[in-house]
Protein backbone atom coordinates (compact mmCIF):
# COMPACT_ATOMS: atom_id res chain seq x y z
CA UNK A 1 0.00 0.00 0.00
CA UNK A 2 1.31 3.32 -0.29
CA UNK A 3 2.12 4.82 2.42
CA UNK A 4 1.03 8.34 1.66
CA UNK A 5 -2.89 7.17 0.72
CA UNK A 6 -5.14 9.32 2.25
CA UNK A 7 -7.20 8.10 4.56
CA UNK A 8 -10.50 9.77 3.89
CA UNK A 9 -12.37 10.11 7.00
CA UNK A 10 -9.34 11.53 8.33
CA UNK A 11 -9.22 13.94 5.59
CA UNK A 12 -11.87 16.04 6.17
CA UNK A 13 -10.44 18.95 8.35
CA UNK A 14 -14.08 20.99 8.33
CA UNK A 15 -16.34 18.70 9.15
CA UNK A 16 -18.23 19.09 11.83
CA UNK A 17 -17.81 16.48 14.01
CA UNK A 18 -14.02 16.84 13.66
CA UNK A 19 -14.65 20.80 14.42
CA UNK A 20 -16.82 19.23 17.76
CA UNK A 21 -14.24 16.87 18.54
CA UNK A 22 -11.12 16.95 17.12
CA UNK A 23 -9.35 14.87 19.47
CA UNK A 24 -9.89 11.12 18.73
CA UNK A 25 -9.58 12.37 15.17
CA UNK A 26 -6.33 13.71 15.79
CA UNK A 27 -5.32 10.35 18.27
CA UNK A 28 -5.98 8.48 14.95
CA UNK A 29 -3.84 10.36 12.57
CA UNK A 30 -0.77 10.13 14.77
CA UNK A 31 -0.76 6.49 15.21
CA UNK A 32 -1.37 5.71 11.47
CA UNK A 33 1.04 7.93 10.62
CA UNK A 34 2.55 10.96 12.53
CA UNK A 35 3.52 12.65 8.99
CA UNK A 36 0.33 12.53 7.10
CA UNK A 37 -0.94 13.30 3.27
CA UNK A 38 -3.87 14.65 3.55
CA UNK A 39 -5.03 14.38 -0.21
CA UNK A 40 -8.39 16.42 0.13
CA UNK A 41 -5.99 19.62 1.16
CA UNK A 42 -3.18 18.56 -0.84
CA UNK A 43 -0.64 19.06 2.44
CA UNK A 44 0.93 17.29 4.81
CA UNK A 45 -0.45 16.55 8.77
CA UNK A 46 1.88 16.68 11.07
CA UNK A 47 0.97 15.24 14.27
CA UNK A 48 3.31 13.63 16.43
CA UNK A 49 5.21 15.36 18.97
CA UNK A 50 9.12 15.04 17.85
CA UNK A 51 8.35 15.18 14.24
CA UNK A 52 6.85 18.99 15.07
CA UNK A 53 9.15 20.15 17.09
CA UNK A 54 11.99 19.07 14.76
CA UNK A 55 10.00 20.55 12.09
CA UNK A 56 9.73 23.84 13.96
CA UNK A 57 13.39 23.99 14.86
CA UNK A 58 14.42 23.85 11.50
CA UNK A 59 12.95 27.05 10.11
CA UNK A 60 16.21 26.60 7.27
CA UNK A 61 14.11 23.52 5.52
CA UNK A 62 10.90 24.76 6.68
CA UNK A 63 9.83 28.47 5.14
CA UNK A 64 6.79 30.76 6.94
CA UNK A 65 6.16 32.87 3.93
CA UNK A 66 2.97 30.60 3.49
CA UNK A 67 1.02 33.16 1.96
CA UNK A 68 3.37 34.86 -0.19
CA UNK A 69 4.26 31.08 -1.37
CA UNK A 70 0.90 29.75 -2.15
CA UNK A 71 -0.76 30.21 -5.85
CA UNK A 72 -3.49 28.09 -4.27
CA UNK A 73 -7.22 29.79 -4.38
CA UNK A 74 -8.81 30.07 -1.34
CA UNK A 75 -10.09 26.82 0.26
CA UNK A 76 -12.72 26.76 1.56
CA UNK A 77 -14.04 28.54 -1.64
CA UNK A 78 -15.35 31.43 -1.05
CA UNK A 79 -18.16 33.63 -2.98
CA UNK A 80 -17.92 34.39 -6.59
CA UNK A 81 -16.58 37.95 -6.94
CA UNK A 82 -14.64 37.63 -3.77
CA UNK A 83 -11.43 36.63 -5.58
CA UNK A 84 -9.78 40.51 -5.62
CA UNK A 85 -10.24 40.57 -1.59
CA UNK A 86 -8.29 37.12 -1.20
CA UNK A 87 -5.23 39.19 -3.20
CA UNK A 88 -5.92 42.21 -1.01
CA UNK A 89 -5.71 39.67 2.50
CA UNK A 90 -2.73 38.53 0.88
CA UNK A 91 -0.97 41.58 0.55
CA UNK A 92 -2.15 42.02 4.08
CA UNK A 93 -1.19 38.54 5.52
CA UNK A 94 2.12 38.35 4.06
CA UNK A 95 3.87 41.47 5.60
CA UNK A 96 3.02 40.22 9.27
CA UNK A 97 5.98 39.05 10.91
CA UNK A 98 4.83 35.61 11.25
CA UNK A 99 5.39 34.80 7.84
CA UNK A 100 8.50 36.31 7.65
CA UNK A 101 11.90 33.76 6.70
CA UNK A 102 15.14 34.69 8.27
CA UNK A 103 16.97 37.10 7.99
CA UNK A 104 14.17 39.43 7.63
CA UNK A 105 12.66 38.00 10.47
CA UNK A 106 15.41 38.09 13.21
CA UNK A 107 16.06 42.26 12.16
CA UNK A 108 12.17 42.33 12.72
CA UNK A 109 11.51 39.93 16.00
CA UNK A 110 14.53 42.14 17.66
CA UNK A 111 12.18 45.52 17.28
CA UNK A 112 9.54 43.87 19.14
CA UNK A 113 11.15 41.23 21.02
CA UNK A 114 12.42 43.09 24.01
CA UNK A 115 9.00 44.58 24.95
CA UNK A 116 7.21 41.34 25.42
CA UNK A 117 9.85 39.87 27.36
CA UNK A 118 9.00 37.80 30.85
CA UNK A 119 10.44 40.13 32.80
CA UNK A 120 9.18 43.09 30.99
CA UNK A 121 5.27 41.52 31.40
CA UNK A 122 5.08 41.18 34.93
CA UNK A 123 5.40 44.69 35.10
CA UNK A 124 1.65 44.46 33.61
CA UNK A 125 1.12 42.51 36.23
CA UNK A 126 -0.99 44.53 38.74
CA UNK A 127 -2.60 46.01 35.34
CA UNK A 128 -3.95 42.88 34.22
CA UNK A 129 -4.77 41.61 37.89
CA UNK A 130 -7.00 45.07 38.24
CA UNK A 131 -8.88 44.72 35.12
CA UNK A 132 -9.90 41.00 35.82
CA UNK A 133 -11.39 42.32 38.81
CA UNK A 134 -12.95 45.45 37.57
CA UNK A 135 -14.70 43.36 34.92
CA UNK A 136 -15.79 40.73 37.00
CA UNK A 137 -16.61 43.32 39.45
CA UNK A 138 -19.47 44.40 36.86
CA UNK A 139 -20.41 40.87 35.36
CA UNK A 140 -20.75 38.94 38.97
CA UNK A 141 -23.70 40.53 40.38
CA UNK A 142 -25.81 39.20 36.98
CA UNK A 143 -25.58 35.67 38.27
CA UNK A 144 -24.56 35.05 34.56
CA UNK A 145 -22.44 35.63 31.73
CA UNK A 146 -21.59 34.26 27.86
CA UNK A 147 -17.87 34.55 28.51
CA UNK A 148 -16.63 34.56 25.43
CA UNK A 149 -17.80 38.64 25.19
CA UNK A 150 -17.89 39.42 28.65
CA UNK A 151 -14.58 38.31 30.00
CA UNK A 152 -12.47 36.29 27.60
CA UNK A 153 -12.87 38.92 24.71
CA UNK A 154 -13.28 41.66 27.10
CA UNK A 155 -9.58 41.57 28.68
CA UNK A 156 -7.40 41.23 26.08
CA UNK A 157 -9.04 44.59 24.03
CA UNK A 158 -8.66 46.24 27.47
CA UNK A 159 -4.75 45.23 28.14
CA UNK A 160 -3.53 45.96 23.96
CA UNK A 161 -5.41 49.01 24.19
CA UNK A 162 -3.09 50.11 27.32
CA UNK A 163 -0.26 48.61 25.56
CA UNK A 164 -1.09 50.79 22.23
CA UNK A 165 -1.55 53.91 24.47
CA UNK A 166 -4.56 54.61 22.38
CA UNK A 167 -8.12 56.08 23.88
CA UNK A 168 -9.69 53.93 26.53
CA UNK A 169 -13.17 54.84 24.73
CA UNK A 170 -11.75 53.26 21.49
CA UNK A 171 -12.12 50.00 23.06
CA UNK A 172 -15.55 48.93 21.52
CA UNK A 173 -14.20 50.23 17.71
CA UNK A 174 -10.79 47.52 18.20
CA UNK A 175 -12.73 44.89 19.81
CA UNK A 176 -14.97 45.03 16.59
CA UNK A 177 -11.80 45.21 14.20
CA UNK A 178 -10.41 42.18 15.95
CA UNK A 179 -13.87 40.06 15.66
CA UNK A 180 -13.64 40.61 12.20
CA UNK A 181 -10.49 39.61 11.65
CA UNK A 182 -11.38 36.07 13.65
CA UNK A 183 -12.30 34.76 9.87
CA UNK A 184 -9.51 33.83 9.55
CA UNK A 185 -8.51 30.21 8.56
CA UNK A 186 -12.53 29.96 8.25
CA UNK A 187 -14.83 27.90 6.35
CA UNK A 188 -17.59 30.31 5.95
CA UNK A 189 -18.40 31.08 1.78
CA UNK A 190 -18.53 34.84 2.90
CA UNK A 191 -15.73 35.56 5.46
CA UNK A 192 -13.19 37.38 3.12
CA UNK A 193 -15.93 40.08 3.24
CA UNK A 194 -16.04 40.54 7.10
CA UNK A 195 -11.82 40.05 7.14
CA UNK A 196 -11.20 42.87 4.95
CA UNK A 197 -13.82 45.03 6.35
CA UNK A 198 -11.62 44.48 9.98
CA UNK A 199 -8.29 44.89 7.71
CA UNK A 200 -9.08 47.76 6.67
CA UNK A 201 -10.27 49.34 9.74
CA UNK A 202 -7.05 48.50 11.82
CA UNK A 203 -5.01 49.82 9.22
CA UNK A 204 -7.00 52.92 8.46
CA UNK A 205 -7.16 53.23 12.31
CA UNK A 206 -3.69 52.65 13.46
CA UNK A 207 -2.33 55.25 10.59
CA UNK A 208 -2.62 58.57 12.28
CA UNK A 209 -1.15 56.61 15.68
CA UNK A 210 1.99 55.23 13.75
CA UNK A 211 2.54 58.76 11.96
CA UNK A 212 2.44 60.76 15.42
CA UNK A 213 4.60 58.06 17.07
CA UNK A 214 7.38 58.62 14.43
CA UNK A 215 7.46 61.64 14.95
CA UNK A 216 7.03 61.80 19.37
CA UNK A 217 7.45 58.37 20.40
CA UNK A 218 6.25 56.50 23.98
CA UNK A 219 6.97 53.86 25.37
CA UNK A 220 4.08 51.62 24.09
CA UNK A 221 4.49 48.83 21.67
CA UNK A 222 3.12 51.29 18.44
CA UNK A 223 5.59 53.16 19.25
CA UNK A 224 8.29 50.25 19.04
CA UNK A 225 7.00 49.35 15.65
CA UNK A 226 7.18 52.78 15.02
CA UNK A 227 10.75 52.92 16.21
CA UNK A 228 11.37 49.65 13.65
CA UNK A 229 10.53 52.20 10.67
CA UNK A 230 12.63 54.46 11.81
CA UNK A 231 15.50 52.47 11.69
CA UNK A 232 14.63 51.05 7.90
CA UNK A 233 14.01 47.19 9.54
CA UNK A 234 9.86 47.68 8.51
CA UNK A 235 7.88 49.85 5.64
CA UNK A 236 5.66 51.57 6.62
CA UNK A 237 2.77 49.20 5.63
CA UNK A 238 4.44 46.35 7.72
CA UNK A 239 4.45 48.57 10.45
CA UNK A 240 0.25 48.81 9.84
CA UNK A 241 -0.08 45.53 9.50
CA UNK A 242 1.89 44.08 12.14
CA UNK A 243 -0.07 46.70 14.59
CA UNK A 244 -3.49 44.77 13.37
CA UNK A 245 -1.35 41.40 14.03
CA UNK A 246 -0.81 42.14 17.76
CA UNK A 247 -4.28 43.31 17.84
CA UNK A 248 -5.54 40.53 16.67
CA UNK A 249 -3.24 37.54 18.07
CA UNK A 250 -3.76 38.85 21.06
CA UNK A 251 -7.14 38.72 21.08
CA UNK A 252 -8.48 35.60 19.62
CA UNK A 253 -5.59 33.43 21.06
CA UNK A 254 -6.60 34.49 25.16
CA UNK A 255 -10.47 34.30 24.32
CA UNK A 256 -9.70 30.82 23.71
CA UNK A 257 -7.23 29.96 26.15
CA UNK A 258 -10.00 31.05 28.81
CA UNK A 259 -13.10 29.69 27.09
CA UNK A 260 -11.76 26.84 26.70
CA UNK A 261 -10.15 26.46 29.97
CA UNK A 262 -12.98 26.91 31.50
CA UNK A 263 -15.01 24.85 30.01
CA UNK A 264 -12.35 22.30 31.33
CA UNK A 265 -12.71 22.93 34.45
CA UNK A 266 -16.66 23.08 34.20
CA UNK A 267 -16.24 19.37 32.95
CA UNK A 268 -13.64 18.21 35.67
CA UNK A 269 -14.97 19.27 38.78
CA UNK A 270 -12.25 17.69 40.88
CA UNK A 271 -9.78 20.10 38.98
CA UNK A 272 -11.58 23.11 39.59
CA UNK A 273 -11.99 22.17 43.49
CA UNK A 274 -8.14 21.43 43.60
CA UNK A 275 -7.56 25.29 41.88
CA UNK A 276 -9.75 26.79 44.44
CA UNK A 277 -7.96 24.65 47.46
CA UNK A 278 -4.98 27.06 46.59
CA UNK A 279 -5.66 29.50 43.72
CA UNK A 280 -2.58 31.65 43.95
CA UNK A 281 -0.41 28.59 44.40
CA UNK A 282 -2.09 26.43 41.56
CA UNK A 283 -3.06 28.98 38.95
CA UNK A 284 0.37 28.61 36.80
CA UNK A 285 0.83 24.73 36.24
CA UNK A 286 -3.44 24.91 35.87
CA UNK A 287 -2.98 27.20 33.16
CA UNK A 288 -0.14 25.29 31.22
CA UNK A 289 -2.40 22.55 31.73
CA UNK A 290 -5.64 24.48 30.14
CA UNK A 291 -2.93 25.50 26.85
CA UNK A 292 -2.21 21.79 26.66
CA UNK A 293 -5.17 20.06 27.38
CA UNK A 294 -7.40 22.10 24.58
CA UNK A 295 -5.08 24.94 23.20
CA UNK A 296 -6.21 28.00 21.94
CA UNK A 297 -4.48 27.28 18.57
CA UNK A 298 -4.69 23.89 16.58
CA UNK A 299 -2.83 24.23 14.12
CA UNK A 300 0.48 26.62 11.79
CA UNK A 301 1.22 26.32 8.32
CA UNK A 302 4.51 26.45 6.98
CA UNK A 303 5.89 25.34 3.25
CA UNK A 304 8.93 23.05 2.76
CA UNK A 305 11.79 25.00 1.12
CA UNK A 306 13.74 21.56 0.08
CA UNK A 307 12.91 17.99 -0.44
CA UNK A 308 13.13 16.93 3.57
CA UNK A 309 12.68 13.12 4.87
CA UNK A 310 11.05 12.90 8.48
CA UNK A 311 9.51 10.04 9.65
CA UNK A 312 9.27 7.50 6.82
CA UNK A 313 7.57 10.40 4.47
CA UNK A 314 9.68 12.88 1.88
CA UNK A 315 8.08 15.86 2.14
CA UNK A 316 9.11 17.76 -1.56
CA UNK A 317 10.15 21.83 -2.05
CA UNK A 318 6.79 23.45 -2.25
CA UNK A 319 4.84 21.05 0.23
CA UNK A 320 2.23 22.90 2.44
CA UNK A 321 2.49 21.50 5.94
CA UNK A 322 0.13 22.17 8.68
CA UNK A 323 1.33 20.80 11.95
CA UNK A 324 -1.12 20.01 14.76
CA UNK A 325 0.00 21.53 18.09
CA UNK A 326 -2.96 20.39 19.91
CA UNK A 327 -2.27 16.80 18.74
CA UNK A 328 1.31 16.71 19.65
CA UNK A 329 0.10 17.62 23.15
CA UNK A 330 -1.53 14.23 23.59
CA UNK A 331 1.17 12.15 22.22
CA UNK A 332 1.53 9.49 24.65
CA UNK A 333 5.22 9.33 23.81
CA UNK A 334 5.52 12.37 25.78
CA UNK A 335 2.33 13.22 28.25
CA UNK A 336 1.00 10.24 30.59
CA UNK A 337 -2.37 9.52 30.77
CA UNK A 338 -2.65 12.46 27.82
CA UNK A 339 -6.42 12.58 28.03
CA UNK A 340 -6.53 13.53 31.15
CA UNK A 341 -7.20 17.25 32.02
CA UNK A 342 -4.43 17.38 35.28
CA UNK A 343 -3.91 20.81 36.34
CA UNK A 344 -0.74 19.50 38.72
CA UNK A 345 0.54 18.55 35.29
CA UNK A 346 4.81 18.74 35.49
CA UNK A 347 6.70 18.57 33.52
CA UNK A 348 4.15 19.90 30.52
CA UNK A 349 6.33 20.47 27.77
CA UNK A 350 3.26 21.33 25.56
CA UNK A 351 3.06 22.80 22.27
CA UNK A 352 0.72 25.40 22.19
CA UNK A 353 3.13 28.62 21.39
CA UNK A 354 5.08 26.69 19.08
CA UNK A 355 9.24 26.21 19.09
CA UNK A 356 12.06 27.17 17.91
CA UNK A 357 12.77 31.18 16.26
CA UNK A 358 8.70 31.56 15.52
CA UNK A 359 7.80 30.91 19.27
CA UNK A 360 4.98 32.94 20.72
CA UNK A 361 5.85 36.41 21.12
CA UNK A 362 3.09 37.32 23.32
CA UNK A 363 3.93 33.94 25.28
CA UNK A 364 4.69 35.55 28.91
CA UNK A 365 1.29 37.92 28.45
CA UNK A 366 -0.74 35.48 27.22
CA UNK A 367 0.29 33.54 30.49
CA UNK A 368 -0.44 35.98 32.78
CA UNK A 369 -3.81 36.47 31.47
CA UNK A 370 -4.54 33.27 32.16
CA UNK A 371 -3.00 33.12 35.10
CA UNK A 372 -4.56 35.68 36.30
CA UNK A 373 -8.45 34.75 34.93
CA UNK A 374 -7.99 31.50 36.48
CA UNK A 375 -7.02 32.77 39.72
CA UNK A 376 -9.49 35.10 40.32
CA UNK A 377 -12.34 33.05 39.36
CA UNK A 378 -11.26 30.54 41.87
CA UNK A 379 -10.88 32.95 44.24
CA UNK A 380 -14.80 34.73 43.49
CA UNK A 381 -16.65 31.55 42.69
CA UNK A 382 -17.46 28.41 43.72
CA UNK A 383 -18.32 26.29 40.74
CA UNK A 384 -19.67 27.28 37.33
CA UNK A 385 -22.50 25.08 35.91
CA UNK A 386 -23.20 25.28 31.67
CA UNK A 387 -26.27 27.01 30.37
CA UNK A 388 -26.62 25.44 27.82
CA UNK A 389 -26.87 21.39 25.91
CA UNK A 390 -23.87 21.97 23.81
CA UNK A 391 -21.04 24.09 23.12
CA UNK A 392 -20.25 25.04 19.76
CA UNK A 393 -16.91 25.21 17.80
CA UNK A 394 -16.44 28.46 14.91
CA UNK A 395 -15.17 25.95 11.76
CA UNK A 396 -11.91 26.69 11.85
CA UNK A 397 -8.90 24.27 11.18
CA UNK A 398 -6.57 26.79 12.68
CA UNK A 399 -8.25 27.93 15.91
CA UNK A 400 -10.02 25.91 18.74
CA UNK A 401 -12.71 28.59 19.33
CA UNK A 402 -16.00 28.41 21.13
CA UNK A 403 -18.65 30.28 19.49
CA UNK A 404 -20.34 31.20 23.25
CA UNK A 405 -20.13 30.03 26.44
CA UNK A 406 -23.29 30.94 28.56
CA UNK A 407 -22.72 30.16 32.60
CA UNK A 408 -24.11 30.59 35.61
CA UNK A 409 -22.65 29.84 39.13
CA UNK A 410 -22.73 29.82 42.96
CA UNK A 411 -20.68 32.79 44.46
CA UNK A 412 -18.00 32.13 46.83
CA UNK A 413 -19.21 33.40 50.37
CA UNK B 1 39.13 42.77 35.28
CA UNK B 2 35.40 41.63 34.09
CA UNK B 3 33.44 39.09 36.53
CA UNK B 4 33.54 35.72 35.64
CA UNK B 5 29.55 34.34 35.27
CA UNK B 6 28.58 30.92 35.26
CA UNK B 7 25.33 30.40 32.93
CA UNK B 8 22.80 27.62 33.36
CA UNK B 9 20.38 26.63 30.68
CA UNK B 10 17.05 24.71 31.61
CA UNK B 11 16.93 22.52 28.05
CA UNK B 12 13.04 21.28 30.18
CA UNK B 13 12.47 24.98 28.86
CA UNK B 14 14.80 26.10 26.27
CA UNK B 15 12.23 26.13 23.04
CA UNK B 16 14.92 27.22 20.79
CA UNK B 17 13.78 30.45 20.35
CA UNK B 18 17.59 31.48 19.44
CA UNK B 19 17.28 35.31 20.92
CA UNK B 20 20.03 34.25 22.95
CA UNK B 21 22.53 33.56 20.26
CA UNK B 22 21.40 36.34 18.27
CA UNK B 23 22.08 38.54 21.36
CA UNK B 24 25.65 36.76 22.32
CA UNK B 25 27.07 34.62 19.52
CA UNK B 26 30.26 34.74 21.39
CA UNK B 27 28.83 32.74 24.48
CA UNK B 28 25.79 31.14 23.01
CA UNK B 29 25.09 28.76 20.29
CA UNK B 30 22.66 26.01 19.64
CA UNK B 31 23.15 22.19 20.00
CA UNK B 32 22.05 19.62 17.83
CA UNK B 33 18.36 19.80 19.12
CA UNK B 34 18.39 22.81 17.85
CA UNK B 35 18.33 24.33 22.37
CA UNK B 36 20.27 26.60 23.75
CA UNK B 37 24.39 26.28 25.25
CA UNK B 38 26.57 28.40 26.64
CA UNK B 39 29.48 27.06 24.65
CA UNK B 40 31.91 29.64 25.52
CA UNK B 41 30.78 31.71 28.72
CA UNK B 42 34.22 33.84 28.88
CA UNK B 43 34.15 34.72 25.64
CA UNK B 44 31.07 37.54 26.14
CA UNK B 45 30.75 40.59 27.51
CA UNK B 46 28.96 40.28 31.31
CA UNK B 47 25.96 42.77 29.68
CA UNK B 48 24.99 41.12 26.99
CA UNK B 49 24.85 37.94 28.65
CA UNK B 50 22.47 39.54 30.72
CA UNK B 51 20.80 40.92 28.07
CA UNK B 52 20.82 37.68 26.36
CA UNK B 53 18.94 35.75 29.59
CA UNK B 54 16.19 38.59 30.09
CA UNK B 55 15.53 37.96 26.06
CA UNK B 56 14.67 34.33 26.80
CA UNK B 57 11.15 34.22 26.53
CA UNK B 58 10.55 31.06 28.41
CA UNK B 59 12.76 32.25 31.36
CA UNK B 60 15.17 29.02 30.38
CA UNK B 61 18.61 30.85 31.20
CA UNK B 62 20.03 31.36 34.76
CA UNK B 63 23.31 33.93 35.67
CA UNK B 64 25.26 33.60 38.31
CA UNK B 65 28.49 35.55 39.41
CA UNK B 66 31.04 32.63 39.39
CA UNK B 67 32.82 33.36 42.18
CA UNK B 68 30.26 34.48 44.73
CA UNK B 69 27.38 32.21 43.80
CA UNK B 70 25.14 35.37 43.76
CA UNK B 71 22.58 35.85 41.54
CA UNK B 72 21.64 37.93 38.15
CA UNK B 73 19.13 36.72 36.45
CA UNK B 74 16.56 35.91 36.94
CA UNK B 75 16.05 38.93 39.96
CA UNK B 76 15.32 37.70 43.23
CA UNK B 77 17.47 35.27 45.71
CA UNK B 78 20.46 33.51 44.95
CA UNK B 79 20.20 29.40 44.71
Amino acid sequence: MNENASIPDLDDLFDPAFIAEPYATFARLREASPVHWNEKFGLWVITGYDEVVWLLRHHELFSSAVTRASASPPYPPVDEGDRALFDEFKTFRSDQLVEQDRPAHLEQRSVVHPYFTPTAMEAWRPFVREAVHEILDEIQPRGRMDVLPDLAASLPVRVIAQMMDVPYEHRDRLRKMADAILYINRGESHRLRPLIEGVRGIVEYAAPFVEGRIEEPGDDIISVLAGGEREGVFTRHQVLVNVGLLLFAGHETTMNLICNGLLAFIRHGDQWDRLRADPAGMTRLATEECLRYDPPVKSTQRIASEHVEIGDQTIRAGDRIRWIMAAANRDPAVFDDPDRFDIGRQPNPHLSFGSGIHYCLGVALARMEGQEVFRALAERFEAFELEAERVEYQPSIQFRSLKSLPVTWQETL
Amino acid sequence: MSRRLHIEIDHGRCVGNAMCVATEPDVFAHNENRQSEAVNPEAGSPGRILLAAESCPTAAITVEDADTGERLFPPGSGS
